[in-house]
């Protein structure tokens, strides 16, 4: 099928032709749906982070029971369609040790490293993202890629610890060009070959690495730590670059897209997120099933959740605090509208990854997406009970369709679990009173 | 070759004096500053090296606000594998035009033997001028060394001197030694002080939010800086530029938190005349303002809190109600007394920065004006707070007033409430986008406030207060030392900024009287003991 890359992209960029999201990855796929079973390669195991502020409503998203063919929550009812690849905990638990509750931050530390933070807005190590890509992006083009749907540039929570955030994408655009932009080739392609200009790039980059020690000189210590990060970062780019002189052993029967013309509105405003959710997801998706990288983090808000609805003039985050609690109904309803929202868009990143076939089934399959929030209940800062989210399969690795109901447990133990499902070698994950042993075994096939 | 190549650098160096990277290399110095560059520092130092012309397209890592300024964040912010992969596109698109055939003959003062072969002096030449300027200090040998073997080796496989060059070039630009201001102190009476380029760079890039020129570098490398007379001299001329004005501009940005626009959206069923580049001009309405007042004018910046002089564009002037009859983008415009116009805060930056998306919030407004102006952080609320009085217009309680009124009486609320809500109430008569309003749901809104004792009414009483609140002259003193410093302005002692403060309270508050004040006093380039304490061996 041959197909006009300007029409596509009018179709993928100005959201004026929604109808075409199904067919648009279909033709990109081989006319046997088989993208990647013919190289006989096995298909490396991907990650994903998904992060939705403000969390959830207990009373409408907890299911009331635990185990399997547990009866769909509204809240939980956007991801429906993929309920049998999905497994959702609720109740588990987040001790602070000695640290204060750190409003909209100490959940999000948790739930990503399994450590409670000693500071606001740093993470105490390395977040699960990058303690999987340690393990599994070696090959990659990237270690990791982050997006922010909302364009805020400081929205990412995928970090080395400290004060290392990793930079999210923050527009379609700009996450189309660092993917697929120059320095780009389609591993599918039957002219690729090494790119001359990357072996001149590896020698100036020596050159900068051999100054190493010199620069490391007469520092002091957190000075000393951030000037070997600076290294450590010129090591990573090496890698890519050595990386990117090998053919990857992958050859998806996707075809990217040309560069869009123009980019979307990026802002708070909940109608630009639902246009730039599906965009950055499928970018995503092509950069996974192209091997660009196998982890891709992406975030629809900070904690604290700024998105707005048109017409509501307090917005979500300030909502969660002064909405008051119906009655009747038990809960804050306009934030009961909005913590759907946020699973509406859980549920269009799933659609993306489960669009791609791949081997045996989708990306979705060879995937784990972990998705998590900062607060059980915005309106008082609470944490115990954080709902978090785990879809995809790993490969196999990974049972799915479960409600994990709270046991007294540790959220820590979501973490361990889905650092074993993508076959991390640990045995135990997080510190403190958040230290955990036990991985949800049940889910792990 | 290699002997040769030596031979050929050390007759480079000879011409220069090595004060910083010889301190370093006899290991009496000690670093006590790692500052990496802003992006406006990246690039204003790009264009004064290599020219205007040249085109900087790129992502810059984000800052963090600590103490109330991003400034803060660069000494404690490292370089991601993002940020590098960014730096380092950047550093050979940025060589690459600096060597082509439009922009060498600007460029490269030397000629080649031959365009199409390696030339090992003229590549040292080129390299050891734009490292000096890109490290604010000379290379080491070693540093020039591999770089003219790097140019050699290019020029060589591709037959182009010219690509030897470019990168040569393209390794200094992603260098740390260029991304990061390197502090370095050496054993000076008793203690340790900065020694003369990293005084230069901690001026220029204070003063003209760059690097320093040729001038200054001149002025380290004799050691003129030393002295308190160079000194003085080199503050005077670079306080006597127009630049200055883009250094207090890069200052004044940070100071008033105006990057928070990057993330502010407004609800346009609400607000249509809130379109996209809003943020900007309001940004730049209250930067040109500021910088008029404080630098054209010479003026006492107590005034910026009182003045109803501004300067505004046509999309400001549909927000503030004036019709736009002006020729040219920018117009000097001054409010009539009737408006309730009165200093920065009633411009639509401040106003509509500290806002919701479609409703303003006292709260909000005092605890910004509060951290920007006076320096008084607001602690995080309690985490359990009820907060539905508030937020129920359908009540009795119609206006923000008096649903803030009605959780400010619970004691641990009002503790911080009362020193905060005041400052927002007497705003209360400018909506989320700034706009003028006299009801809100069809009440009269009030706008008295009581604040430290003291009753005043309206924005107009809140610039007086303001005005003649000491707090507000000794902030401005806090947030520019700590700025020039990269320090938390909340961890800074008072006596590190009295000498600055006091030549400002003389001066009747001139800016530059500030300036001059706090880079001149004695204790400005000496590294604190804690900073030498911390340096391993």
């Amino acid at each position: 099928m041959k197909l006009d890359r300007r029409f596509l992209l009018r179709g993928m960029f100005q959201g004026s032709a929604a109808t075409m999201m199904v067919p648009f990855l279909d033709c990109f796929l081989d006319s046997k749906g088989q993208a990647l079973a013919a190289t006989g390669q096995k298909l490396p195991t991907r990650f994903n982070t998904f992060f939705f502020g403000c969390g959830l409503t207990k009373s409408l998203w907890v299911p009331k029971t635990a185990g399997k063919d547990y009866e769909m929550t509204v809240q939980l009812k956007p991801l429906e369609a993929y309920r049998n690849k999905l497994n959702v905990f609720s109740g588990l638990r987040i001790p602070f040790d000695d640290n204060p509750n750190y409003q909209h931050w100490s959940g999000v530390a948790a739930a990503a490293t399994g450590i409670s933070p000693t500071k606001q807005g740093q993470f105490d190590s390395k977040t699960i993202d990058q303690q999987v890509a340690d393990v599994i992006s070696r090959g990659a083009r990237y270690k990791s890629v982050a997006a922010a749907a909302s364009g805020n540039a400081k929205e990412s929570y995928s970090s080395l610890g400290g004060l290392n955030t990793l930079p999210p994408e923050t527009t379609p655009l700009s996450l189309y060009t660092r993917l697929f932009g120059p320095g780009f080739q389609d591993p599918s392609s039957p002219n690729w070959k090494p790119d001359p200009s990357i072996m001149v790039q590896q020698s100036v980059l020596s050159v900068v690495a051999e100054d190493r020690k010199r620069a490391m000189m007469h520092l002091g210590a957190a000075d000393q730590a951030r000037m070997d990060q600076y290294f450590t970062s010129v090591r990573e780019v090496e890698t890519q670059m050595a990386t990117q002189l090998q053919r990857p052993e992958l050859t998806a029967k996707v075809e990217i897209p040309g560069a869009p013309e123009s980019d979307l509105v990026v802002n708070n405003a909940l109608p630009n997120i639902r246009k730039n959710v599906p965009l950055m997801s499928r970018l995503g998706a092509l950069a996974l099933a192209t091997d660009q990288t196998r982890v891709f983090n992406l975030s629809i808000s900070e904690p604290g959740s700024q998105i707005f609805i048109p017409g509501d003039s307090l917005g979500y985050h300030q909502s969660t605090h002064e909405e008051p609690i119906d009655p009747i109904l038990g809960y804050q309803p306009r934030v009961a509208q909005y913590n759907v929202h946020s699973m509406e868009l859980f549920a269009m990143m799933l659609k993306e990854l489960d669009g791609v076939q791949e081997g045996d089934g989708t990306l979705l399959d060879h995937s784990l997406v972990f998705a998590y929030t900062d607060q059980s209940f915005a309106k008082i800062h609470a944490v115990d009970g954080l709902p978090i989210l785990v879809a995809g399969l790993a490969s196999g690795r990974m049972k799915g369709g479960y409600h994990i109901a709270g046991d007294n447990s540790t959220v820590s133990r979501v973490g361990l679990t889905a650092m074993k499902a993508m076959g991390v070698g640990v045995d135990s994950w997080g510190a403190n009173s958040m230290e955990t042993k036990s991985p949800f075994t049940e889910l792990l096939a | 070759m290699r002997s040769k190549l030596t031979l050929i650098i050390a007759s480079f160096v000879a011409c220069g004096t090595w004060i910083g990277a010889a301190a370093l290399e006899a290991s009496v110095g000690q670093v006590v500053g790692l500052r990496r560059l802003t992006q406006n520092e990246y690039r204003n130092s790009i264009a004064d090296i290599l020219g205007k012309d040249i085109s900087v397209q790129g992502t810059f890592e984000p800052g963090i606000r600590i103490g109330g300024l991003t400034a803060a964040s660069t000494a404690v912010l490292s370089i991601t594998p993002a940020g590098f992969e960014s730096y380092s596109k950047m550093a050979d698109t940025i060589a690459a035009q600096a060597t082509n055939e439009e922009n060498r003959k600007r460029l490269v003062s030397c000629q080649p033997k031959s365009a199409k072969a390696p030339d090992d002096a003229c590549a040292a030449q080129f390299l050891g001028h734009y490292g000096l300027q890109l490290f604010r200090r000379p290379l080491t040998a070693e540093e020039l060394r591999s770089r003219v073997s790097l140019a050699r080796t290019m020029a060589k496989s591709s037959s182009d001197f010219y690509a030897g060059l470019r990168y040569g070039l393209a390794t200094l630009l992603q260098s740390p030694e260029f991304l990061f201001r390197k502090e370095i102190a050496v054993p000076e009476g008793k203690g340790y002080a900065l020694e003369p380029y990293s005084r230069a760079a901690r001026l220029s890039y204070l003063m003209w939010d760059s690097t320093p020129d040729a001038e200054l570098l001149k002025a380290a490398q004799t050691g003129e800086l030393i002295t308190a007379a160079g000194l003085e001299k080199q503050v005077d001329r670079l306080m006597a530029s127009p630049r200055l004005e883009v250094g207090m501009r890069a200052f004044f940005a940070d100071m008033l938190m105006l990057s928070t626009f990057d993330n502010v959206s407004k609800d346009g069923l609400f607000y249509p005349k809130w379109a996209g580049p809003m943020g900007g001009s309001a940004a730049e309405e209250t930067l040109r303002t500021t910088i008029a007042l404080a630098l054209h004018e010479n003026g006492d910046m107590r005034d910026l809190m009182v003045t109803r002089k501004t300067q505004i564009n046509r999309m400001l002037a549909s927000i503030y109600g004036v019709p736009f009859s002006f020729k040219g983008e920018w117009a000097p415009y001054e409010f009539g007394p009737e408006t309730g116009r009165s200093g920065l805060v009633t411009q639509i930056s401040l106003l509509a920065m500290f806002s919701h998306p479609g409703r303003s919030s006292p709260t909000r407004r005092g605890v910004a004006l509060n951290e920007i102006l006076l320096c008084e952080p607001t602690p995080t609320p309690p985490n359990n707070v009820d907060f539905s009085e508030v937020n129920d217009t359908n009540g009795p309680r119609k206006t923000v007033r008096e649903r803030l009124m009605a959780h400010a009486n619970d004691k641990t609320c009002a503790s911080c409430h009362n020193a905060v809500d005041p400052l927002g109430l007497s705003l209360e008569g400018f909506d989320t986008i700034g706009g003028r309003r006299e009801r809100e749901n069809g009440e009269m809104i009030d706008v008295s406030a009581t604040l430290a004792g003291k009753s005043f009414s309206g924005a107009e009483g809140l610039g007086k207060f303001l005005y003649s609140s000491p707090k507000y002259p000794a902030c401005v003193a806090r947030k520019l030392y700590s700025y020039a410093n990269g320090l938390n302005s909340e961890e800074v002692e008072p006596a590190a900024f009295k000498d600055g403060q006091e030549s400002f309270q003389k001066s009747g508050y001139r800016l530059r009287a500030l300036i001059k004040g706090l880079v001149t006093s004695p204790g400005f380039f000496i590294a604190t003991a804690e900073h030498i304490k911390t340096v391993s061996p």
